[in-house]
């Protein structure tokens, strides 16, 4: 690997902070637009080869998550409460390494849909909630979708859903092997008259762009691809952006602050390397890739004179509006084995009830697919939770494992300020970085919308011929995987953190894009919407680096 | 050196003698658990998975891997779960003429239980149980993949389909 290297006292380009699903694109596009590029990253870098099938290294123990003890967030449901550390582990569970939370997600590439791009114009106003239109639409985005489908590599089939949005390519791969989950599924949606179709996944089906094909090992969620079928930024644009000679990654590189001068331009950022010692990388420019939950913290953790509230937080929005996407689940106990703990989570996925409907008498709408769900350790956890908590009910319980398999069912999420992240008032990480505190609580509607959709999860497996049928309960959620809206685009000043193009309303040389740039939650799978986001905020951004207009 | 390369599965098999050997419990000794902590310890957590025709918690070491872990990388719990343990064992004297927990017969243990299962402490033991019943080997618990061999799980690294019943003959036909 060229990979370039930087000294701190030299001005490059762009600083971008994150190496994940948006950090990893936007270093790719603006080091292939022959811009200087240093990305910090504050988890390790680790090869494939190094990922391991440990549910307590990676569930329990921090392994590639934030740990209770070192990077230790708050959590409390309203601003009432006092925010506690939850005992098991910190609220926002995301990925820190080289590759970001590509490194562990499931790798659900579903494009967002016209709609909603434009929900409220179609809908209206919903009172209480801050539910907006993007800035942009479904047609600005598209060719984007396309990029990621095949620049990062989707596998589906184009043309199999009435409900698709329009697509410029067919995916460049067909979907991976049907799992019993999906037949079962699929038999038990089309009896209902529904229309299941092949899940959308960035894992690969056959050998593609230099990566092998899923070798159906099982562990995907939570866990890394040793194998490299699925896409991660680590093993994708990351490479491709250092091969161009432009572009260094530092890992193990944790940003506290970024800096700023007197006529309110940022001029770098102060960052902890490995050793806990600080550095400043001096740039042109800076981009904020952090993901949904540390970009709002290190804006408002750079609180400087000027700007008291933190840095591109005029408006008072930024951590505000914090979505997390409920997931409720239906479990169904079949006769036969499925083995559901082998290969990908999700075959089959199902849009019927994408679409908000007022005569439901509630906001929301959401997507439905055929899963694994966990491994042995989260299963037997779950199991424990749902049914008989202990003794001999509960270890009968745990052997139905392999006849099992849960139906997931996606929802909105609405935008509220009442949900957010902030900077807890007394906590430190190991660094003394001050921690994350989340505010939050599903607004009724997406817990109504929840038990909408596992109502209609649990018809389908009723129809599949399922032995039993359970649901699980919908809660109130304490645990976010999509951490999304907490610095939202938008073309007014007042109400967003930054504008249609990723920049900051208040700093000119301020970019932000990751999950925190999305101003309404999708139906559940984020990713392909931001690494969309970040190829065309990457281009954009290029040109203005070109026309010296950051 | 040919006797050797000949010899691959009976080379493996040694190794996998050697690692149970070194697994078995009469090497292990606790290093935070005191014996009688560590007896209710062990009936507590053989009633939250319990030994029939199948292993249960006793089996697959949970009292060893809860040993290992509060004095490695769960000693950020080891606080709330002492106190726990003396409070669950306070209560239990209390209610049954000074009888610790693991001296009470089976029957009176589960009663017992069903009065204290929603505690925080039975919460935190009831997790710790099932970590050790079904996570890596390598921890000290799921003693020769007891736990996965409970539930059907095969630790292995590479599937082909048909993965079950329901998906047999479905790839033959679609590739799909």
């Amino acid at each position: 690997m060229n990979a370039r290297k930087f000294r701190d006292s030299e001005t490059v380009d762009f600083v971008i902070v994150g190496s994940g699903a948006a950090g990893g694109v936007i270093a790719r596009e603006l080091a292939r637009a022959h811009l200087s590029v240093v990305v910090l990253e504050q988890g390790p870098r680790l090869v494939p080869a190094e990922f391991e099938h440990d549910e307590l290294k990676y569930w329990f123990m921090g392994g590639m998550t934030p740990h209770s003890v070192r990077n230790p967030q708050t959590f409390r449901r309203d601003a009432t409460q006092t925010a506690e550390r939850p005992p098991v582990r910190p609220p926002l569970f995301y990925a820190r390494g080289v590759g970001g939370t590509t490194l562990h997600y499931t790798a659900n590439y579903w494009r967002f849909r016209e709609i909603d791009f434009h929900e409220r114009s179609a809908l209206g106003a919903i009172s209480g909630t801050t539910f907006e239109d993007w800035p942009i639409s479904y047609a600005d985005l598209e060719p984007y979708y396309t990029k990621v489908d095949w620049d990062i590599g989707v596998s589906g089939l184009a043309g199999a859903s009435p409900f698709d949005p329009p697509r410029t390519r067919p995916y460049p791969m067909p979907p991976v092997p049907v799992k019993s989950s999906g037949v079962l599924f699929e038999r038990g949606a089309r009896k209902l008259g529904w229309h299941p179709t092949p899940a959308p996944l960035a894992i690969n089906s056959t050998f593609y762009n230099g990566r092998p094909a899923c070798v159906h090992c099982g562990f995907c969620h939570g866990f890394a691809c040793e194998v490299m079928a699925k896409a991660s930024s680590l093993t994708t644009v990351i490479p491709q952006a250092e091969a161009t000679g432009n572009c260094e990654v530092r890992a193990e590189s944790y940003v506290s602050r970024i800096e700023m001068d007197k006529r309110g331009r940022v001029t770098g950022v102060t960052y902890f390397d490995a050793d806990k010692h600080e550095h400043f990388q001096r740039a042109r420019a800076v981009v904020v890739a952090a993901n949904g939950g540390e970009t709002p913290r290190l804006l408002l953790n750079s609180a400087n004179p000027r700007f008291p509230q933190g840095l591109a937080n005029s408006s008072g929005v930024v951590g505000k509006n914090l979505m997390f996407n409920y997931t409720a689940r239906v479990l169904g106990l079949f006769e036969h084995e499925l083995n559901e703990y082998k290969s990908v989570q999700v075959t089959r996925i199902l849009h019927d009830f994408y679409d908000s409907d007022p005569r439901r008498g509630f906001y929301g709408g959401g997507g439905l697919d055929a899963r694994i769900g966990p491994q042995p350790t989260i299963w037997a956890l779950r199991a424990a939770g749902d049914g008989p908590g202990w003794g001999k009910g509960l270890k009968d319980h745990l052997r139905e494992f392999p006849r099992s398999m849960q139906v997931a069912c996606h929802t909105t999420s609405l935008a509220l300020e009442s949900n957010n992240i902030t900077i807890d008032p007394t906590l430190k990480d190991a660094w003394g970085v001050p921690a994350i505190r989340v505010t939050y609580r599903d607004h009724p509607d997406d817990l109504a919308t929840a038990r909408f959709l596992q109502d209609r999860g649990a018809e389908i497996l009723d129809a599949a011929g399922a032995l039993r049928v359970t649901k699980a309960a919908v809660t109130e959620s304490s645990l976010g995987f999509h951490l999304l809206g907490t610095c939202r685009m938008g073309n007014d000043p007042a109400k967003s953190v930054v504008d249609r193009f990723h920049r900051s309303h208040d700093i000119p040389n301020l970019f932000v894009c990751d999950g925190s740039s999305l101003v309404t939650s999708g139906r559940g799978q984020p990713t392909m919407t931001i690494q969309a986001l970040a190829f065309r905020a990457g281009e954009h951004i290029a040109g203005f680096a070109r026309r010296n207009e950051i | 050196m040919g006797a050797v390369t000949l010899d691959w599965a009976a080379i493996a098999q040694a190794g996998h003698d050697a690692h149970a050997a070194a697994q078995s419990p009469a090497n292990l000794a606790y290093t935070l658990l005191v014996p009688a902590d560590a007896a209710d310890l062990e009936a507590l957590t053989s009633q939250i998975v319990p030994s029939d025709e199948t292993p249960g918690a006793r089996e697959a070491g949970v009292t060893f891997f809860i040993d290992r872990a509060l004095g490695s990388f769960f000693a950020h719990w080891r606080e709330s779960f002492t106190r726990g343990l003396g409070e669950f064992q306070a209560a239990c004297r209390t209610q049954n003429g000074d009888l610790a927990f693991a001296a009470l017969p089976s029957a009176r243990q589960i009663e017992f239980l069903g009065a204290v299962d929603r505690t925080p402490f039975f919460e935190q033991v009831r997790l710790l149980t099932l970590c050790g019943m079904f996570s890596s080997p390598q921890y000290g618990g799921n003693r020769g993949g007891v736990g996965w061999k409970l539930i059907g799980f095969e630790d292995q690294h590479v599937f082909e389909p048909p993965f079950g019943y329901y998906d047999r003959g479905h790839h033959e036909r679609t590739g799909s």
